[in-house]
């Protein structure tokens, strides 16, 4: 639609429904004219006539389907009335004017389940898992990338040399569900588990551990007192090892690290983090061999952004419909104009406007 | 417009949108809670099929996990497809529901920010209501690498071409948090290496003591204040630079020098800048017209009230009280002749400069005085060059006054100085940088050998070779009190309720069961030697409700789960894990049967007593 036919649209609407459109839109909208109120509006969204539009569709149709009395429309009070406003906008094409921000379809578009397709690992994957064999390797990828495969085709190559594999989580919760895991993929007689209270098949090539049961076998190695197979450890893998600048348990990551025997290879798993490169530093300065750095911070599945009005309108939060790295300014400018009127109403200051 | 939108409505649009699966992090627990009571009227029911997908996916957890049948959220889950998932339920609640997320049968999961860590299941959206978490007891900002996190769990690898993270507002909610959050760069971590008690006897144990400073090195933590030392030896070595123009000079140390030179000139007695034009028979005299003195000016006699000097040209000047009674001010080289006589005055700070009895006395005495006086004879020194003498006298043995290089001393010393002292502050700093983890390490040492647990050689002694399998939180407490002996002949249920009240540190409020006369005391035992060890170690909350609860879970075989969440108000979750954390802190007590058997055992025997229905069921 464009700027004329909106303003024609707007020119047939009654005026109560100008001023709904024009708060949050218009300052002191209570005091212009019905023709300087649709100027103001239509300047104000110049350059978000989508949103707009979209608006005033959605306010057509909630006049339309409420009784006729001629009653100033409202705001629906109870939840039932918030439905969706777009269901019943006719869809007219998307404005042609060249706008800056994405629209809502195009931020909606590709949602989905891809078409299968054979597991193929990411280059970083493989490049870590390659310098597996030399030495240690510190991972930094965003969450959800698939680092459980790195641990899995790690510990199933150094078990095919006959050596055993730790694996430790933070919480005894993870490690339970990655013995369940791991039990399905190597199969239950090849993995361990030892948390505080738990205690099974011990002597598997695999086990699963939290990190302060390492710790404590590690301390209990050093001073000569456990059976603990050191000498056949080969891989120590530490999930979720951003743990290590947690307050209290932090230091449990820092003793298992130093105290590890350097036959045994290290891989550290962690989420995003700012400063992966000092880890890995840090531990070529500890350990016998150069320590790789595997980093990336593209996601697998692609993220974006979006506002969700409490009214149920649904905006993309960026101008972009991909998150614009390092520019959290660019917002959408309906979710800014949105959010501006949620706070403007919600302010614990302020007066309800209604 | 509500604050923030109704859950069945979040719902119902995730649902029109396509955007489901969800998680939905909300502010607490209690939030969670009432949005599944929401959906108790809710029309929005799934398709039968979808029901009965969930109904079988149920089924199969329960076999597994028996205590997730009776939970109370079970028909709003298989009805609406939605269910919560935070600390305040059973693992094996949690469980059920992650089950049911990666079989894609529900359409909502409602969690608690604080969690979002143990959240480990992917959702094609994730709904973000809030800006701060609770951490301890106050709000604070998410991190961007929380907010990354929160943001991770949408879009799940192979089922999804995008994921969605939505903001969608509540209450006190900062968008700029959120935005920053997505689209900035990780934060920095930090070590946070901590010198437990534990630790340094289990490092003593294995590693003689002069290897420790060695192996301290080796930490994330040295590392990082390594760099911090590197980057200041870096600036130090741009202040060496900087220092290089204020090498030696005539003197070797020569700001030190100007220092305390420049030090003894400021503390003489402050003296005016004796102007060049004042001619030394002025200054000479000037010396003379003390309050009180007779002077004569051109016009009759008068009497000096104070001696001044002006203000702007600091000229020498006085103020006279003159024949008729009138005080003037007059320069000092107006005054003609200096007699030799003086009256006492009793001199004030302000006008008339003398007080009203001496102002009258003088005047009086001013038109009593004879005609003639005698005038007072006054040296006038020839060498006009006095000053740079008096400096060098009254400096001692300073050679800076006559030192060829003092203009280039005086220019330079403030720059000079301070550089050295950045330089000095620079040095102290990487010292302190890379001594701290060790001095830390001593402190402990010293206070376990004043414990008894180390020799004065930082050796184990028999305590301490018992002593450092407690490697938990609170190890010094623990350790004595079991020398101490509290436990002796305490059966399991006091051993459990003492151990649950130290391992809980979290102060929420909630009714609990009555506690024994026995705990009690025992408890108060505890708190007593808790408040005496506080300076070496934190005490714990030591919460004697909480303790009770535990020991009525020992005491009573009896009891079974549902019965014990009915004696408090305290979630089913927390229980949960108050007794698997005082489990893991018995079983620590329990690798001591080499030492201290009769403890070891009661400790197995509570050990035993603690497994039992849900805690026996779940892994």
């Amino acid at each position: 639609m464009t700027i004329d036919e909106l303003e024609q649209l707007l020119v047939q609407q009654p005026v109560a429904v100008l001023h709904r459109l024009a708060r949050g839109r218009v300052h002191r909208h209570f005091r212009a004219g019905k023709r300087r109120l649709i100027e103001m509006i239509l300047q104000h969204s110049s350059q978000n006539l989508a949103g707009l539009e979209s608006d005033v569709q959605a306010l057509i149709a909630e006049r339309q389907s409420q009784p006729q009395p001629p009653q100033p429309p409202a705001r629906p009070a109870g939840r039932t009335a918030v439905a969706p406003p777009r269901r019943t906008a006719p869809r007219g094409g998307e404005p042609e004017t060249a706008e800056a921000a994405v629209s809502l379809t195009t931020w909606l578009e590709g949602i989905g389940v891809p078409a299968p397709q054979p597991f193929v690992p990411d280059p970083w994957q493989n490049e870590a898992l390659a310098a597996l064999d030399e030495t240690d390797v510190v991972v930094s990828v965003p969450t959800g990338s698939g680092k459980t495969y790195v641990a899995v085709e790690a510990a199933k190559r150094a078990i095919a040399h006959n050596q055993t594999v730790i694996y430790t989580s933070p919480l005894k919760a993870l490690s339970n569900t990655k013995y369940t895991e791991f039990s399905k993929i190597f199969g239950p007689d090849k993995v361990g588990i030892l948390t505080g209270d738990r205690q099974e098949n011990g002597q598997a090539p695999l086990l699963i551990m939290t990190t302060e049961i390492l710790r404590n076998l590690l301390y209990d190695a050093a001073s000569g007192e456990i059976d603990i197979r050191l000498d056949t450890l080969g891989l120590v893998i530490l999930d979720e090892s951003q743990y290590i600048a947690d307050p209290e348990r932090g230091v449990v990551w820092e003793e298992t690290i130093i105290f590890c025997p350097s036959q045994a290879k290290l891989l550290l798993l962690s989420a995003s983090i700012g400063n992966p490169q000092d880890i890995a530093d840090w531990l070529t300065s500890i350990r016998p061999t150069t320590c790789r750095l595997v980093r990336h911070s593209k996601r697998t599945v692609p993220l974006r952004a979006g506002y969700l009005h409490p009214n149920g309108k649904l905006v993309p939060l960026f101008k972009t419909a991909a998150i614009p790295s390092g520019h959290a300014g660019h917002l959408h400018p309906e979710a800014k104009r949105l959010f501006f009127e949620y706070e403007e109403e919600t302010l614990p200051s302020g007066r309800p406007r209604r | 417009m509500p604050p923030s939108i109704h859950p069945v409505d979040l719902i119902a649009s995730l649902r029109q949108k396509h955007l489901t699966p969800a998680i939905v992090f909300l502010t607490s627990r209690r939030a969670c809670d009432e949005a599944m009571q929401s959906f108790d009227h809710a029309d929005i029911v799934l398709p039968p099929v979808r029901q009965d997908a969930i109904a079988a996916a149920l089924e199969r957890v329960i076999t597994q996990y028996p205590s997730v049948a009776e939970h109370p959220l079970i028909p709003t889950v298989q009805r609406i497809g939605v269910a919560a998932h935070h600390a305040g339920h059973l693992p094996s609640w949690k469980i059920a529901i992650e089950e049911l997320m990666r079989q894609g049968c529900l359409d909502a999961v409602f969690a608690t920010t604080t969690l979002a860590a143990g959240v480990d299941f992917p959702a094609r959206t994730v709904i973000i209501t809030q800006s701060s978490i609770r951490k301890s007891r106050d709000f604070t900002d998410l991190t961007i690498g929380e907010v990354q996190q929160i943001a991770g769990r949408a879009g799940r690898r192979g089922k999804d071409q995008v994921g969605f993270a939505v903001i969608t507002p509540s209450p006190y909610i900062d968008l700029g948090v959120l935005t920053k959050g997505f689209t900035g760069h990780p934060e920095s971590i930090d070590s946070q290496f901590s010198i437990s008690y534990p630790m340094v006897l289990n490092l003593l144990k294995a590693h003689p003591h002069e290897q420790i400073q060695a192996i301290l090195a080796k930490s994330f933590a040295q590392f990082q204040l390594n760099q911090r030392a590197e980057l200041l030896e870096r600036k130090l070595d741009g202040l060496h630079v900087q220092m290089e123009p204020f090498g030696p000079r005539v003197c070797t140390d020569w700001i030190s020098q100007w220092q305390t030179f420049d030090q003894v000139r400021r503390q003489r007695p402050q003296r005016h800048q004796i102007r060049k034009h004042e001619s030394p028979e002025l200054s000479a005299r000037f010396h003379f017209m003390t309050p009180g003195r007779v002077v004569g000016l051109a016009r009759g006699r008068g009497i000096v009230l104070r001696q001044y000097r002006s203000k702007g040209q600091k000229n020498p000047m006085i103020s006279v009280l003159r024949l008729d009674g009138a005080v003037t001010e007059c320069p000092a080289s107006n005054v003609g002749d200096i007699f030799d006589r003086i009256f006492e005055c009793d001199e004030t700070p302000a006008f008339p400069w003398c007080s009203a009895a001496a102002f009258d006395e003088l005047s009086y005495q001013l038109t009593e005085l004879p005609t003639r006086l005698p005038t007072l004879p006054i040296m006038v020194p020839k060498d006009s060059e006095v000053l740079p003498d008096a400096i060098v006298q009254s400096l001692g043995d300073f050679p800076c006054p006559s030192c060829p290089s003092r203009p280039a001393c005086q220019k330079d010393f403030a720059t000079a100085l301070r550089l050295r002292q950045e330089q000095h502050r620079h040095t102290k700093s990487i010292q302190a940088l890379r001594a701290s983890l060790w001095h830390r390490f001593q402190e402990r040492v010293e206070v376990l050998q004043k414990f008894g647990y180390l020799s004065p050689s930082a050796h184990l002694t028999d305590e301490g070779e018992w002593a450092r399998l407690i490697r938990i939180d609170h190890s010094l407490l623990i350790t004595e009190m079991i020398r101490a002996e509290a436990f002796t002949g305490a059966d399991p249920s006091l051993l459990t309720g003492v151990m649950a009240s130290i391992t809980h540190d979290d102060d929420r409020p909630g009714s609990f069961p009555r506690i024994s006369p026995g705990l009690s005391s025992l408890l108060g035992q505890v708190r007593k030697l808790a408040e005496s060890l506080s300076p070496y170690e934190e005490p714990p909350l030591l919460r004697a409700d909480v303790a009770a609860l535990a020991e009525r879970w020992i005491a009573d075989p009896t009891l079974t789960w549902i019965g014990l969440c009915r004696l408090t108000t305290m979630a089913e979750g927390d229980i949960y894990r108050l007794l698997a954390r005082t489990l893991e802190f018995l079983s620590q007590i329990h690798t001591l049967r080499a030492t201290h058997p009769g403890l070891a055992d009661t400790a197995s025997r509570a050990i035993t007593l603690i497994r039992r229905g849900v805690l026996e069921e779940l892994p």
